[in-house]
């Protein structure tokens, strides 16, 4: 992969700079926010935006700009570590199945196949109901509703890359199966796995907002996008601004990650149809 | 799957939509009624949801009827006496009918208290029975109740449906057929979407002078409202969202009532919690409750700020009994006086070294109370009160959380409250199967308890009056607001309107007390 | 052929019993006692546990798996605890409004996302490929039930063209009462569908539209095409006559797939729009902990989905012939 080539994808690059942004934002939220976030202001509520409040105030009359920044860095934790996660399960899950076949890749997939048959809003509503909401919570719910996508797709890579000839070579000179899986086989799977964790960034964030708007969020007042545009909905007849600007939010950044991980297919893999994410 | 009467009804209603575009579809004496929930059965013993008891309201009638005002009055009983305070005896009116053309005796009523009675049929309402001992008939005409102790609410709550023992021991399912003696019957039912009741001219009153009525489902209050706007529907009652209850009550299409309703919304304190033990602790915390930020802009007005535990619309209501209210300097010297003290300036009261922390619970599916809870998190963070709030979903909530008695303040309300025994009893008196918060107090028990033992209702008041008092100050509810009821109808309805606070109907089919 | 199809079937009871087990060890641990919130705050514990016991929730999970799978063998998905009815007529009751939901929301998104994807393949590189995949990109990013919400808002609100709630005739009705000269009907149905349809249908347009684009680039660099305009063809019949049928292929396993996202998806679509289908019962079930109501949901979505995914397979397999089944 060059540099040059991968700066003439405008995709990757645009969705680069988003991602970016919203990262420093999250990063520097402490010395960017311009009001307290916990700052209530009763008497200003769904104030429109001005000087003293740059995307104006929400419901409880607290500056939008600084619950959304801070926002960003609890939603983009979820996502983060409901992505990882998700990753690590599945890609082990997919290696061992792919790579050992026979019972062992049967009986993986079969409970793969169970887990994505169950609709995912009935497995992460009870989740969070069992557990209690709070991030890891959140984010252990989002996992166990992704994480079957990496395992089948890296089951496929594998599958396919367990015949290529320098793993045939491995094998016959009696490396360790786990050798062969994360030596010689992960590497080569990495591609599609970066892809889809990209992709997958997306979705979490969407899925965590949707948790929210059933009322299976975060408790305030955390701060997340998801119970900011839950709230923004509410209001949406009267008060249509506060969910336009958090709507707006979540669907930039899910753009971001969206154009970043179609960017990344294209330069790591050309030829790879795209198909693309976004369950909610 | 659809019957082919719902079918046809249902195109009735799309050619009345689209003839017209936007007007109500009343011209033949029907009523459209947008409600929130569809009903769970249209068993009157098993009703649980406002829909049930709205329509059960209409299908069935009960021994006596409850007016607007909440004073009790003949329905299907002509008359009743109580020759002592433990024994009730009900007069029928002479060739009731059910609206399957059967007639309606003692027998009935007889098999409609035992079976809600019995246990094993899990009545939802069978808590408010309980010092009923037996319910026999003396003669076809006459049904004799017999009480296990004075119990002064009775009459309020025997405007239970009566339902046709032929009809239920023959096996039919009452839940989903039912059979009554109300000013109405059950024309059709669309499970999720509608509930459809057509005129029964059997009522021993003659039939309504409203033709069909039709409960409309529209889970989302907004959408609701939206409906009612658009002339899809003729009424639409609490629960609103307070947003479009200001937009609506601004235009003179559509009439308007509002009146006190018959539920609360409250904080309750643990009492068993070793943090909330004293009541002192429960005063300092109740002082930081803004009631009126809470009522007027997160309720926007509808909801009243409350004083007491005996509502306005009660008869022993009194305007004199007072709950601590909103002040936050005197919150935090009561807090110093009982200990905490912010000693390493970190902005939190703390005691031995601990900082004041305390957890404020709500449910999810109300977001006023999520916005109520969230505010008041804010404001007891800011006095110094370490807060966190927990919101879970309902069953989690009650069930697992609050009747567990492991809250420490939990807001949520109460329905229904046409007595003052029923906010109090249950929830205060010692042991109380709703007294989740184990509170305790000796004068308290000897007051409730005597005040549903006598009949006389100035002693019944005056009993309440002190009780309320007492509770005011030991603090085991904080009563944030009382709930508004709020009705709106499209002002070309066919008939007068007459709105109760429980949102009944027979007010709205020429039914008027 | 056949003997396929009953390969695959067979696979699915394997499957089904798999969700089952998970679902109700999900909801032997879920906070929430059904008996309680049935009762209402009022009740005593004594009626609790009274209902409890008379529920069977009391008897220990194996012997409640094991009644349940009983039952389940006699096509008995039991009785739903609040509303009294047996949990398959609810069901049954509610499958035909979504599948409706889905099957419309699929046909759109197939025509919208072969329109815009021919679209942008044809004029590729200019301005308007790069705003009709900017748009798709979009179409992805949002959350559905926010863009439901815009659209009532926007179309049902503030403009009045269409009823932001509810559902009219079924679609089949609709259509019969149409052909026996009552439109208006139909009209009704179809402004009913409409939003709820189009927000549903706004995500899955989006990736078939990018597919058709990619695989419609592949096939015009292609080598017969070529030569159909060397035999000079014309530009429209090529693209629809050569092209368009061969880039159809990935496009349909794709829309297989959607059907199966469509269906979860309607949950939410389903809840604003109050679409009285299986998604908005799946929330009020566990809303209110209605356990073998939950259950029989999952069971009902685990057929559909091994269902779709085998008449996706046949389908394919229909379509293109080097595929064999075995």
């Amino acid at each position: 992969m060059q540099l040059p080539k991968a700066l003439r994808n405008t995709s990757l690059v645009v969705g680069a700079a988003i991602t970016l942004t919203i990262v420093l934002l999250a990063i520097f939220a402490p010395a960017i926010a311009t009001h307290g976030v916990e700052q209530m202001d009763m008497r200003n509520r769904f104030a429109g935006p001005s000087f003293q409040h740059l995307l104006g105030t929400d419901n409880f009359g607290r500056d939008l700009w600084s619950r959304l920044i801070w926002g960003a860095r609890v939603s983009l934790t979820i996502a983060i570590i409901a992505v990882v996660c998700s990753v690590i399960i599945g890609t082990i899950v997919g290696l061992v199945a792919g790579y050992f076949g026979g019972w062992v890749d049967l009986v993986l997939m079969r409970i793969t196949d169970i887990f994505l048959g169950v609709p995912a809003i009935v497995l992460a509503l009870a989740i969070v109901a069992i557990l209690g909401p709070g991030v890891m919570n959140v984010a252990l719910a989002l996992i166990v509703v992704a994480w079957t996508e990496y395992a089948r797709v890296v089951r496929a890579t594998t599958l396919v890359l367990r015949e290529q000839n320098y793993v045939q070579a491995a094998r016959a000179l009696g490396a360790r199966p786990s050798r062969i899986l994360f030596k010689e086989i992960l590497p080569n799977a990495l591609g599609p796995i970066i892809v889809l964790a990209s992709l997958g960034l997306g979705t979490a964030i969407i899925a965590e907002s949707a948790l929210s708007f059933l009322g299976f969020g975060l408790p305030p007042p955390t701060p997340t996008w998801g119970w900011t545009l839950a709230y923004g909905t509410k209001f949406i007849r009267d008060e249509p601004w506060l969910s336009i600007i958090s709507g707006a939010t979540i669907m930039i950044t899910v753009l971001g990650f969206n154009l970043l991980g179609d960017g990344l297919r294209d330069v790591l893999d050309p030829r790879q149809l795209s198909r693309g994410g976004g369950k909610s | 799957m659809k019957t082919l009467l719902s079918t046809v009804s249902a195109v009735g209603l799309a050619l009345a939509v689209f003839s017209g575009g936007s007007f109500s579809a009343q011209a033949a004496g029907t009523l459209v009624v947008g409600t929130d929930v569809d009903a769970g059965t249209l068993d009157p013993r098993l009703a649980r949801d406002s829909t049930a008891y709205r329509v059960a309201d209409l299908v069935y009638a009960g021994l006596v009827h409850i007016t607007p005002k909440l004073e009790p009055v003949p329905d299907l009983a002509e008359s009743w006496e109580t020759p002592d305070p433990q024994t009730f005896i009900f007069k029928l009116r002479p060739g009731l009918k059910f609206s399957d053309g059967s007639p309606l005796t003692a027998d009935d009523v007889v098999f409609t208290y035992s079976t809600l009675l019995n246990p094993d049929f899990s009545s939802p309402i069978r808590a408010l029975f309980t010092p009923v001992k037996a319910v026999t008939a003396v003669d076809a005409q006459t049904v004799k109740f017999e009480l296990a102790a004075p119990y002064a609410p009775l009459l309020t709550y025997l405007d239970v449906g009566i339902i046709s023992k032929k009809a239920a021991e023959s096996g039919q399912d009452i839940s989903t057929k039912p059979v009554g003696a109300g000013p109405m019957k059950l024309a059709s039912w669309n499970r999720g979407s509608d509930i459809t009741l057509e005129a029964n001219p059997d009522y021993w009153r003659g039939a309504p002078s409203i033709d069909k009525v039709t409960l409309k489902v529209i889970g989302d209050n907004s959408a609701r409202a939206q409906a009612f706007e658009a002339g899809d529907l003729d009424v639409i009652q609490s629960p609103l969202s307070p947003q479009d209850i200001t937009r609506l009550a601004g235009d003179d299409r559509f009439g308007n009532v509002k009146m006190a309703g018959l539920g609360v919304t409250y904080l309750n304190f643990n009492a068993k919690d070793p943090l909330l033990a004293d009541p002192k602790m429960r005063q300092a915390l109740s002082m930081l409750v803004d009631q009126q930020t809470i009522v007027n802009d997160i309720y926007q007005g509808v909801d009243q700020v409350a004083s007491s535990l005996i509502l306005p619309s009660s008869w022993a209501y009194s305007a004199d009994i007072k709950q601590p209210t909103f002040n936050v300097e005197g919150a935090v010297k009561l807090l110093n006086e009982l200990g905490w003290k912010d000693t390493n300036s970190d902005g939190i009261l703390d005691k031995d070294g601990k900082p004041l922390t305390i957890t404020l619970a709500t449910h999810s599916e109300d977001p006023n109370r999520v916005q109520a809870l969230e505010f008041m998190q804010a404001v007891f963070q800011q006095a110094g009160v370490e807060a966190k709030a927990q919101i879970s979903d309902w069953p989690s909530f009650s069930t697992n959380y609050v009747q567990q008695g492991k809250h420490q303040i939990a807001l949520l309300g109460w329905l229904n409250i046409v007595d003052p025994d029923r906010l109090m009893y249950a929830q205060f008196t010692t042991g109380g199967p709703t007294n989740w918060g184990g509170y305790s107090n000796a004068e308290v028990d000897t007051l409730l308890n005597e005040g549903r033992s006598t009949l006389d209702q100035a002693k019944r008041t005056e009993v309440y009056q002190k009780a309320a008092t007492i509770l005011a100050s030991d603090l085991p509810y904080f009563v944030i607001s009382d709930q508004g009821y709020q009705m709106f109808y499209q002002k070309d309805l066919p008939t007068e309107v007459q709105a109760t606070p429980r949102g009944y109907l027979r007010g709205l089919i020429g039914l008027n007390d | 052929m056949i003997a396929y199809i009953i390969r695959r079937l067979l696979l699915l009871i394997p499957l089904a019993i798999g969700m089952v087990v998970v679902t109700f060890a999900l909801l032997l641990i879920i906070p929430g006692d059904p008996a309680s919130v049935l009762l209402g705050q009022e009740a005593t514990p004594e009626a609790i546990a009274t209902l409890r016991a008379n529920l069977g929730l009391d008897d220990p999970w194996y012997i409640r798996l094991w009644d349940y799978f009983a039952a389940l063998a006699h096509g008995d998905m039991g009785q739903s605890i609040f509303q009294s009815q047996p949990v398959s007529t609810i069901i049954a009751g509610r499958l035909a409004a979504t599948i409706e939901l889905a099957v419309v929301s699929l046909v759109l998104a197939t025509i919208l996302g072969l329109v815009l994807g021919v679209i942008s393949a044809i004029w590729q590189g200019s301005i308007i490929d790069t705003a009709t995949m900017l748009l798709a990109q979009l179409g992805v990013s949002m959350p559905v039930y926010w863009l439901g919400l815009l659209l009532m808002l926007l179309f049902a609100v503030n403009l009045g063209w269409l009823p932001a709630i509810g559902r009219g005739e079924p679609l089949l009705d609709a259509l019969a009462a149409a052909l026996s000269g009552r439109p208006e009907v139909l009209i009704k149905s179809l402004s009913h569908i409409a939003l709820p349809a189009f927000a549903l249908a706004v995500n899955s347009a989006a990736i078939i539209s990018r597919l058709v684009r990619t695989s419609m680039l592949e096939i015009l660099r292609e080598d017969f095409i070529r030569t159909a305009y060397a035999k000079g063809l014309r530009r429209p019949r090529v693209i629809v006559r050569h092209a368009l049928r061969n880039a159809l292929l990935p496009v349909l396993s794709v829309i297989g797939l959607r059907f199966g996202a469509l269906l979860g998806g309607a949950v939410l679509t389903e809840t604003i729009f109050a679409w009285p289908g299986l998604g908005q019962l799946t929330i009020s079930a566990i809303s209110q902990r209605d356990l073998p109501l939950i259950q029989g949901i999952v069971l009902t979505f685990a057929i559909i989905f091994a269902l779709v995914n085998l008449i996706v397979d046949l389908l394919y397999a229909a379509v293109d012939p080097r595929i064999r089944l075995g």
